[in-house]
């Protein structure tokens, strides 16, 4: 069955890019795209997704709102919450996994980093990797 | 014949964006990707593509000046300064510096493709917001970039911004010419030019000095907050 994707980030090629990435998978499928917090939080219960690809730094809501709300309102759902942030710091990817996300990777390495995240978040598994000590945590 | 485009950004995932953008037009190609200012410079002047997309925050060398770099190689060359800001400083030093399109990076998907077009047709293009304020240019000060008001860095030489970003993103002397195919020694005289000609006495006060004036930016703080000025790519 396919995975089903919501891209979420403010920036119109930004998620063009992340697209045209996953693209590279027949057995997923790119459901939506948000591009805030709120809009997110709309998307999720519209179409159901099984990962939520999200950015952190986002206008009206912040894609760390945005996962807390989502996990409260999808609880057990088996939904997945990966972040794709320019934040390449510990302290920030603490922050994501406490509100619920089940993987995070850094903007500047998600082209090497994005499939194999999506991949493992999409099996409950949990993935990691910052660009300075670039290891996935599987 | 193809209109052939060079791409300069940090993000990966921002040139396939923008790739993917771009190639959606029929009669034009991006025939080379650079993921910071100076592969950008020597991909040029190798490629010599028709435009030259740059975004401003790269590291090793900014997309201002590379802009200066490409223009000080050949003045035909028709660049579009991509940004994540749209302030009056960062619009005048990108004018300054030969840039003949401005599109901000959150516009790009909606703008790129008229900036290109506008340089293929020999036009330039920049965003709403800059359009304002090379009109209020002309009213208030009778031309359009107010030389009292000029940017930031005066009295650098293109050799010495460069060095100036590089000491400033952490770089030893050592480190800088290994990287220009310089001597320690010439380095370390551009450092102390440049340290002199901004009345710096520190590398901390170059940082800062760096940061003020855009030549490096920053990762925003941990504790984030949902306000556009925030947004960065």
């Amino acid at each position: 069955m396919a995975v089903r994707i919501l891209l979420v980030d403010d920036h119109p090629i930004v998620r063009q890019g992340l697209r045209t990435l996953l693209q590279g998978r027949q057995d997923w499928e790119v459901v939506g795209e948000a591009s805030d917090g709120i809009e997110a939080v709309e998307k999720v219960e519209s179409l159901q997704p099984d990962v939520v690809v999200l950015d952190v730094t986002m206008p009206r809501m912040n894609g760390l709102e945005a996962c807390r709300l989502i996990q409260q309102k999808r609880k057990n759902s088996g939904l997945e919450v990966l972040f794709v942030t320019q934040h390449d710091s510990p302290q920030m990817m603490r922050e994501a996994l406490d509100a619920g996300a089940r993987g995070y990777v850094v903007k500047s390495n998600a082209a090497r980093d994005l499939l194999e995240a999506v991949e493992s978040v999409s099996q409950h598994r949990v993935f990691t990797a910052l660009a300075r000590s670039p290891q996935a945590s599987g | 014949m193809k209109l052939r485009i060079l791409l300069a950004d940090d993000h990966e995932i921002v040139r396939r964006g923008l790739c993917s953008l771009l190639q959606k037009h029929e009669g034009w190609e991006v025939c080379g990707e650079a993921s910071d200012g100076r592969e950008a410079v020597e991909m040029a002047k190798r490629l010599k593509p028709d435009v030259v997309i740059v975004d401003i925050g790269m590291p090793s060398l900014n997309g201002l000046d590379t802009t200066r770099q490409l223009m000080q190689h050949d003045p035909q060359f028709k660049v579009i300064v991509l940004t994540i800001t749209d302030s009056d400083q960062v619009i005048r030093e990108a004018l300054d510096a030969g840039a003949r399109g401005f599109v901000l990076k959150s516009d790009a998907a909606r703008d790129l493709v008229s900036a290109v077009e506008a340089l293929q047709s020999k036009r330039m293009f920049f965003t709403p917001r800059v359009n304002d304020l090379v009109l209020a240019g002309f009213l208030d000060k009778g031309h359009v970039v107010a030389r009292n008001e000029a940017p930031s860095l005066p009295t650098l030489t293109v050799r010495e911004r460069e060095i100036t970003q590089l000491l400033a993103e952490g770089k030893s002397s050592k480190e800088v010419a290994t990287l220009l195919n310089l001597s320690t020694k010439t380095v370390e005289t551009h450092r102390s030019n440049i340290m002199r000609k901004l009345s710096l006495h520190s590398i901390r006060d170059l940082v800062v000095y760096a940061i003020k004036n855009n030549i490096i930016q920053i990762q925003m703080p941990a504790q984030i907050r949902s306000a556009p000025e925030t947004t960065v790519v």
